[in-house]
């Protein structure tokens, strides 16, 4: 994966949004794939707008701030929401979600309006797995009677 | 055992068609299939497996196809790895929808017509829905095979516990049964005296144990009996650690994966959590295991993308004289050749919604006219809450323990039985979980960043869901039919299925749900059970509602018995009509109780296979 600027703020927003460090999300290999699936989707200039609202809240020293400002200028936003909700999403179960209709009304359509995983690899990687100290279902086995062990959930 | 397969195929039809040197023609690759063609196989004889399916997954690259499509799909229903074969459609949950009353369903491939819309399936491919199993293989109990002269409930069986033990016996080294016999004996379940399984038996996962600590010795009381509770582990046809003590001492060796070439897995489940629908190791049977072996012989041949459309008979004898065979060339177009294949006898193993559709659809109804009814199939309820504490759900294959101290008991002459699964997988069956829980707590509940991550454990990890296996009596009015209004591309009549679940059973599910508070009650567990009058399994009773979810353990449509007028095969599974057909599988068993029907069905397949290895040899 070649690294750009752009990508390492797509990556350092879903770290923020997923609670996942940045090491994380590279490890996945989707952090490009999924840019390019978003941008394919809704544009490139509403992925831009999105890191742009992200660059200055970054810089913020503490995780509450960070989270205060994202509720009201990312998730709080009519255009900005419903996608920094989609990739929460994408990140987690490795499916993209459609944008609400009325999103689709007021911003334009996007290129696709299904539910679907942008590559197999994407459920597979999904985040929602290693929060709950688990693995995907039928991936990534953790071995024989693994399962009798009390759960392991990493903390963050 | 090297899993080496030679390729078995028989792709020159002509020759096909004039080889009248077969002993058995065998429809259909799935369990009852692959038991009756290798039995015979070994025995010297000559055979033809007849598969409705391209034989993707027969080698290990067509496995992995099916894993592939599987991680692809936005939305994994059970059917998600298998595509979509017109030809030999495979019924799918996502086509259902409630019925009006009186109205019939035919947008989905098994037509609907109520008034109870199952979402039971089965699987059209290569070693049929063995590939999708979840593998859990209990017995029946000893009072199972007479519930009518105990139960004054259902019919008696012509055989009897004691019949099949050795069977049991082979079915279990067959299959792969991982479990351990102290765990097993129960109510009167009973085992001969040194037996134990060929592998020990998987450990409880982490949720069975805090269950356990929750209810393990507490008691219910039902009709004025007192019952003691304990969750046990199932008993698994899934490779885990050989049990040494096997076969007198001489061990067990696991069959791992079925491939082309060498391959290195399958040796040993590893918590893949992914049973149903596929399991990616292949340390779950499934019958192509058993076909390996036959085909090794070099006396079976295969012939795929071909579907069975009429059985012949010579009116006079009643005998059968060929059976009609449709070969469709791709999935994609309806374009076939039609065939008809010979041998000296014949086994229809295409399932109990399959087997008795061919029959029908044959215009062959038997004499007892019992053809395609006594459907049945295990009603599930199922029940979810929050545990109080993280239980690490998610982890495990799907179930490894339940509750099944209610699966007899004198409580049987007024209500169904049932076994309790405590699902390793969570809320999935009942909810979507754990994507539905996501997409909640994203969309409507507003979180993201370590808010989501920690409402995530909070949610998913404390799941427990109990699904309550309920047991259906045959009833005739439950049934499968064919009507030429509703065809397949191939010109195929498709099955209709009628049912209604019964009073006793709705009785067995009112209890359930009790049972289920008690439990949750007794657990400190948050009871998030609810059931939407829209769904269509939706079943009101006695003024509360039940989600009835079919249980895909189909059984009964060519019941077995001892009087040709009311039964349609023999204890040895022959047809009572013709006498060099054998109709085996599930369809044959005149109640099923509370086990999951496989291990029953390949019981009394090798039972039919040493009476044809008998006829053939006369
Ligand atoms: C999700 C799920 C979970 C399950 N879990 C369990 C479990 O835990 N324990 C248990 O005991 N059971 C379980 N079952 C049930 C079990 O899978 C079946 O009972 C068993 O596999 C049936 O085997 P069979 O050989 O009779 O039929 P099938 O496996 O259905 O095989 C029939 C074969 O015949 C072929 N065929 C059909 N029609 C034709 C035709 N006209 N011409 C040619 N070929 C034809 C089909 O393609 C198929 O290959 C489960 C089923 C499902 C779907
Ligand atoms: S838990 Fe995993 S490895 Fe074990 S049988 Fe199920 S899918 Fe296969």
């Amino acid at each position: 994966m070649t690294s750009s600027p752009r990508l390492e703020n797509f990556v350092a927003f879903s770290a923020q949004i997923t609670a996942f460090n940045k090491v994380e999300i590279w490890g996945t290999g989707l952090a490009d794939v999924y840019l390019d699936t978003i941008d394919g989707l809704v544009g490139a200039a509403v992925t831009d707008a999105l890191l742009d609202a992200f660059a200055p809240i970054a810089t913020l020293r503490s995780d509450a701030a960070r989270t205060d400002r994202l509720r009201l200028e990312v998730f709080g936003s009519e255009r900005l929401g419903p996608v920094a909700r989609a990739i929460v999403k994408l990140w987690y179960i490795g499916v993209w979600y459609p944008l609400p209709s009325t999103w689709q009304e007021q911003f334009g359509p996007t290129a696709r309006n299904d539910a679907f995983v942008p590559t197999p690899a994407a459920f597979v990687e999904g985040l929602l797995w290693p929060a709950i100290g688990s693995h995907p279902p039928g991936a990534k086995a953790p071995g024989y009677g693994s399962w009798r062990l009390p759960p392991n959930i990493p903390s963050f | 055992m090297s899993p080496f397969v030679k390729n078995p195929n028989r792709p020159d039809l002509a020759a096909l068609q004039s080889d009248s040197d077969y002993d058995a023609i065998v429809v259909g690759s799935g369990i009852s299939g692959a038991i009756i063609a290798n039995e015979l196989a070994q025995a010297g004889k000559r055979v033809l497996i007849v598969e409705a399916a391209p034989e993707t997954d027969r080698t290990y690259e067509g496995y992995t196809e099916y894993l592939n499509h599987f991680y692809g799909q936005s939305a994994k229903d059970n059917q998600s790895p298998f595509p979509i074969n017109p030809n030999a459609a495979t019924p799918r949950g996502s086509e259902l929808r409630k019925l009006d009353p009186l109205e019939t369903n035919s947008s989905s491939y098994i037509v609907q017509s109520g008034p109870y819309v199952s979402d039971t399936v089965y699987t059209r491919v290569f070693g049929g829905t063995s590939i999708h199993w979840e593998a859990k293989t209990p017995r029946m109990l000893p009072q199972d095979f007479k519930t009518q002269t105990v139960f004054g409930q259902g019919r008696d069986w012509p055989i009897g516990y004691e019949d099949i033990e050795t069977d049991y016996e082979t079915a279990e080294r067959e299959m792969g049964v991982s479990a351990d016999v102290e765990d097993q004996k129960y109510l009167d379940l009973k085992f001969r005296d040194s037996y134990v399984f060929p592998m020990r038996g998987l450990p409880p996962s982490w949720l069975d144990e805090q269950v356990a600590q929750g209810i393990d010795n507490s008691q219910v009381e039902l009709y004025g009996e007192r019952y003691a509770l304990k969750v046990r582990p199932f008993p698994q046809a899934r490779n885990g650690i050989p049990n040494p003590a096997y076969d007198g001492g001489k061990g067990f060796e696991p069959t791992s994966a079925v491939a082309s070439h060498q391959i290195d897995i399958g040796g040993r489940c590893q918590g893949n959590t992914n049973c149903v629908p596929i399991c990616p190791v292949q340390a779950k049977y499934h019958s192509g295991k058993t076909l390996a072996k036959a085909f090794e012989t070099g006396r079976v041949d295969l012939l795929s993308q071909a579907v069975a459309s009429k059985v012949i008979i010579d009116d006079a004898s009643g005998r059968v004289t060929g059976i009609e065979t449709k070969v469709y060339h791709h999935v994609s177009s309806p374009a076939y050749k039609t065939v008809t294949l010979r041998a000296r006898l014949y086994v229809i193993a295409a399932n109990a919604i399959e087997t008795p559709r061919l029959l029908l659809a044959s215009g062959l109804r038997s004499k007892s006219g019992l053809v395609g009814r006594n459907l049945m199939d295990h009603a599930y309820l199922l029940n979810w809450a929050l545990m109080p504490q993280i239980c690490g759900t998610t982890r495990g294959t799907s179930c490894t323990s339940g509750i099944v101290d209610l699966r007899g008991g004198s409580f049987r002459r007024s209500q169904a039985a049932f076994a309790v699964d405590i699902h390793n997988d969570g809320w999935g069956w009942a909810t979507g979980s754990p994507s539905t829980d996501l997409v909640e707590l994203v969309d409507d509940g507003n979180k993201f960043g370590r808010d989501l991550r920690n409402a995530i454990i909070d949610r998913v990890s404390r799941q427990l869901l109990l699904a309550f296996m309920i047991e259906v009596m045959p009833s005739e009015s439950n049934r499968v039919t064919v009507d030429p209004t509703y065809k397949d591309p191939l010109d195929n009549m498709r099955p209709v299925v009628s049912f209604a679940v019964p009073e006793y059973s709705m009785r067995g599910a009112a209890y359930a749900r009790q049972f289920a508070k008690t439990l949750f009650a007794r657990l400190g567990a948050e009871d998030h059970t609810h059931y939407d009058p829209s769904n269509y399994g939706f079943i009101a009773y006695q003024g509360d509602p039940y989600e009835i979810r079919g249980g895909n353990h189909l059984a009964g449509t060519h019941i077995m018995g001892s009087d040709p007028s009311t039964s349609v095969v023999d204890a040895d599974q022959r047809s009572w009509d013709h006498d060099n057909l054998y109709l085996v599988g599930a369809g044959s068993m005149p109640t099923i109780g509370t086990a999951n029907v496989s291990l029953t069905m390949a019981a009394i397949a090798y039972r039919s296979a040493r009476k044809i290895i008998a006829t053939l040899n006369h």
